[in-house]
């Protein structure tokens, strides 16, 4: 091994040292502001409990089996053994280990906010260019007014009036929940993803029904992201249909569509992928809105009850799982802006 | 200019009118499978199904058609206990002793017979783990200490109950006929899962050991129940085949739903929704009355409260007329007695309207005439948060300034039971047992006022409101053994609390409001939560 490779492999792993370093710096950060907000919260998990009318020894009980009669820090310490042996505590909204519980709701999430982002793609990027290439006229008003409606339209709201309309008047959708109930129970589970657990089995009217369900709310869900995505391509083409290697290729005579998609698009790839990421990533959070307009029983509404009762154990592991998506996402989009971009290779 | 495939355009226009012609506008009703009752209800406080540990409506709904009792209340005329698990009871002379005679030949799910030692072991277990629901019967005084000897099976089909101390037995039937902790386990499924000592109580939160009408096949939590017909069932199978039970907390979604004929029951849908049904041909509204009492409370921790004047003008500072057609159509009906209507022993509402200019004179008797800043708490929910507001409104009337804080049950209550509030609106009493007793004790009944005492399950001890008399003669009605003179204690109770202006001032009685598509037959919502559902079927 050359002195040069050596000095190269070193400074590799010295980066990845840095970022792994940063990662866990970060996690520990989250996990400590998020028990110590849950603690000074004003909602008690034992009064979730025991209930309001219980009397004074069963709420003592409830109180010592919680841990909650040891100082902060020694609680947080105990959490974090518990968590470096793999153990996420039990859920209160359950009675299940948190771990189980998120890998049931995290791939109803998982689905329904993939297939958001999928719509959202689809429909947000041909959207922006279309505005971009078409700035000033009708279409790019249409559009801008498009993406103003996708911000400002309150996402439960519209979540209501499509299941109204699509589902009630026109009985096109699939009510609420992520299969018919016929179906309940009956799939089993391999991804825990119904669409791929019910074609795996070969139940095609499973995953028909499936598929009823899951695309209202994915539709509504990529409501915001196709206005976030549409939004952002029309600016970074707007920017770029306005450099110079744009007017050479215009002179050169290539095609409009060549001009857009070869040139133009080509260099905002990078860009949009951050963009696609962040989109992805504030899917995955947990659609509570969403989720609770369609009874979907996924991550955020999970996230949401655990919340409420103070069930900090599980408020904790999905934080962490938060975080976790958002590194993930981030890592996924740097290793793609080396295949998209040469130069930061 | 082309900036867009041609074949791309065309391939998008061919998609577009397939799914037009596949997806053919319908408005075709939705249609539940006629062996199945599919139901519709917040599943968001449902965190166990261990009877020792269960607490609130929805749980009861599901433990009620997974386990039995061993005596139920007539849904139908809730006054009348009739018998489940035990074929007859006797109570002894002395009234210290109810001997329960159980029925031969029912199993379990398991296909163990049921026998006395699981009636005494499922009762004895909720004093013993002294959870959510061992309350109940500490205040009869059971302690994990005496249930071995006071619940006891004395031969294979006859279990024993003794009294710890005298009291009415026919409240402790009501409670052996209505409290969730009440049902009877399959002890030998149980401990084959206990783990250490704690009785099987980890796997009895997730899953069950019963004797009812269905069984339990899936709980998945805020999710879906999904409840299989137990065909040995000792009344005979259910008519339904199947129950499924889901998560809905959107009431709107519940509405189009149920409307639409994809949901045979619908339960905890708002006001507003509940309203627009009522002359819906589809579906039938049901109002089952709950034992529960909304209430305005006022903390006697307060100074200005232990003077009698400015509680008696706070009672004429309430617009009950107003609330109650305004505000609690759905959610209750009028009562101003901590008594739940219906009871014999219940005397009419002492007829208390909203009088601002007495509520006035009052308080510039007791040298308020300024008024004074005062806080107001309330759930955000309704109709919790529409009280309070309505009173903040007429207690401005006569001066009184009160700021609302909102917040969630656990906030709220969870305020009360650490008796920091000044006023408080809420809503309890038990109730669930048709006795007059039920809600004296919850609402009324305060032994013990010193902080010390942390009786904080009387929500007479969390207002800090103490009447040595009033105590003396709910124990004494308890225990007395003449119907008649007990009817006049109770009675006497009740113009005593009105004189001596009680802390809790009750406004209205809950009701609850369950949406049932028409072609469901037989549901009759139970007042005690415990909705039977072996008799459902449909017709169509």
């Amino acid at each position: 091994m050359t002195s040069a490779s050596v000095s190269l492999w070193g400074s590799r792993m010295a980066g990845t040292t840095r970022r792994s370093g940063s990662v866990l710096a970060t996690l520990f950060g989250l996990l400590l502001l998020t028990f110590f907000i849950g603690r000074v919260m004003p909602l008690d998990p034992v009064l979730a409990i025991v209930g309001p009318d219980a009397d004074a020894s069963t709420y003592a009980q409830a109180y010592k089996e919680l841990g909650l009669d040891k100082p902060l820090w020694t609680q947080f310490g105990s959490y974090l053994n518990d968590l470096l042996h793999g153990n996420f505590g039990k859920a209160l909204l359950t009675g299940h280990p948190v771990i189980e519980d998120i890998a049931r709701v995290f791939p109803a999430t998982l689905e329904l906010a993939t297939l958001a982002i999928v719509f959202g793609v689809l429909a947000g990027l041909p959207l922006g260019v279309y505005a971009a290439t078409h700035q000033g006229r009708a279409g790019d008003h249409i559009a801008r007014l498009f993406t103003l409606f996708g911000y400002s339209t309150p996402i439960f709201w519209l979540g209501m009036m499509a299941f109204l309309v699509f589902y009630a008047w026109l009985g096109w959708a699939g009510g609420v929940g992520r299969i018919g109930l016929a179906y309940d129970g009956l799939i089993p589970t391999r991804t825990g993803l119904l669409l791929i657990d019910t074609a795996l089995s070969g139940d095609w009217e499973a995953f028909r029904s499936a598929l009823r369900h899951i695309l209202l709310p994915a539709i509504i869900l990529s409501f915001n992201s196709v206005a976030y995505i549409s939004r952002m391509t029309r600016s970074f083409m707007l920017e770029q249909l306005s450099q110079e290697y744009i007017i050479t290729a215009r002179v050169k005579g290539l095609s409009q569509r060549r001009i857009v998609w070869g040139h133009a698009f080509r260099n905002i790839r990078v860009q949009l992928l951050t963009i696609v990421a962040l989109a992805y990533g504030g899917l995955l959070e947990g659609a509570v809105l969403i989720e609770t307009v369609f009874a979907w029983p996924g991550f955020g509404q999970y996230l949401t009850s655990s919340l409420l009762l103070g069930d900090m154990n599980a408020v904790m592991a999905c934080v962490l799982l938060i975080g976790l998506i958002f590194v993930a996402l981030n890592q996924i989009s740097d290793a793609l802006y080396k295949v998209f971009d040469p130069r930061t290779r | 200019m082309k900036l867009w495939p041609s074949r791309l355009r065309q391939l998008l226009c061919a998609a577009l009118t397939a799914t037009l012609l596949h997806t053919s506008p319908s408005m075709a009703r939705g249609e539940t499978p006629v062996d199945q009752l599919v139901v519709g209800m917040s599943m968001i406080n449902l965190l166990s199904l261990d009877p020792a540990a269960a607490t609130g409506l929805e749980v009861a709904e599901v433990n009620a058609n997974v386990y039995d009792m061993l005596l139920e209340q007539d849904a139908s005329a809730p006054d009348t206990l009739i018998p489940a698990l035990a074929e007859r009871w006797e109570v002894s002379a002395d009234r210290m002793r109810i001997t329960f005679h159980l029925r031969p030949g029912v199993t379990f799910h398991s296909g163990q017979p049921l026998t006395a030692q699981d009636v005494a072991w499922s009762l004895q277990r909720v004093v013993t783990l002294n959870r959510a629901l061992a309350s109940t019967w500490k205040a009869y005084g059971y302690t994990a200490q005496n249930v071995a000897q006071t619940m006891r099976a004395e031969g294979p089909l006859t279990f024993v109950l003794d009294l710890p101390r005298p009291t009415d037995p026919l409240l402790v039937l009501n409670t052996l006929a209505t409290s969730p902790s009440a049902f009877i386990i399959d002890r030998h499924t149980a401990l084959q899962h206990a783990q250490g000592e704690d009785q099987g109580a980890a796997w009895l939160t997730t899953h069950t050991a019963g004797s009812g009408a269905f069984k339990l096949d899936i709980w998945r939590a805020n999710d879906v129940i999904l409840m299989t017909r137990f065909d040995n069932y000792w009344r005979g199978p259910a008519k339904m085949r199947r129950v499924i039970m889901r998560n809905m907390t959107e009431s709107q979604a519940l509405r189009l739903m149920v409307e639409r004929g994809d949901l045979d029951v619908a339960r905890g849908m708002a006001a507003t929704d509940i309203k627009a049904l009522t002359r819906s041909p589809e579906v039938n509204v049901q109002t089952i009355a709950r034992g529960t009492i909304y209430y305005v409370a006022l903390s006697m921790e307060q100074p200005l409260f232990q003077d009698i004047r400015v509680r008696q003008a706070i009672r004429l500072l309430i617009d009950y007329q107003g609330i109650n057609d305004v505000v609690m159509p759905h959610y209750g009906v009028a009562n101003q007695r901590p008594l739940q209507l219906g009871l014999n022993a219940r005397l009419d509402d002492p007829g208390y309207r909203l009088n601002v200019q007495e509520a006035k004179r009052l308080l510039a008797e007791a040298g308020h005439e300024k008024g004074f800043a005062i806080t107001l708490r309330s759930l955000t929910d309704s109709p919790f948060i529409n009280i309070a507001t309505s009173l903040q409104s007429t207690l401005a009337q006569a001066g009184i300034r009160a700021t609302i804080i909102t917040g969630t049950g656990n906030q709220i209550y969870g305020a009360m039971r650490d008796r920091k509030f000044d006023i408080l609106v809420g809503r309890g009493g038990g109730g669930a047992e048709r006795h007059p007793h039920s809600s004296l004790r919850a609402l009324v009944y305060n032994p013990d006022n010193r902080e010390a005492a942390k009786l904080s399950n009387f929500q007479g001890w969390r207002t800090s409101f103490y009447s040595a008399e009033l105590n003396q003669l709910i124990e004494q009605a308890e225990q007395e053994r003449d119907a008649s003179r007990q009817l006049a204690l109770y009675q006497r109770i009740q113009n005593l609390y009105d004189q001596q202006v009680g802390a809790i001032m009750p406004i209205s009685q809950m009701t609850d409001e369950v949406v049932v598509h028409a072609d469901v037959r037989d549901y009759i919502g139970h007042s005690a939560a415990t909705t039977r559902l072996h008799d459902v079927y449909k017709q169509r």
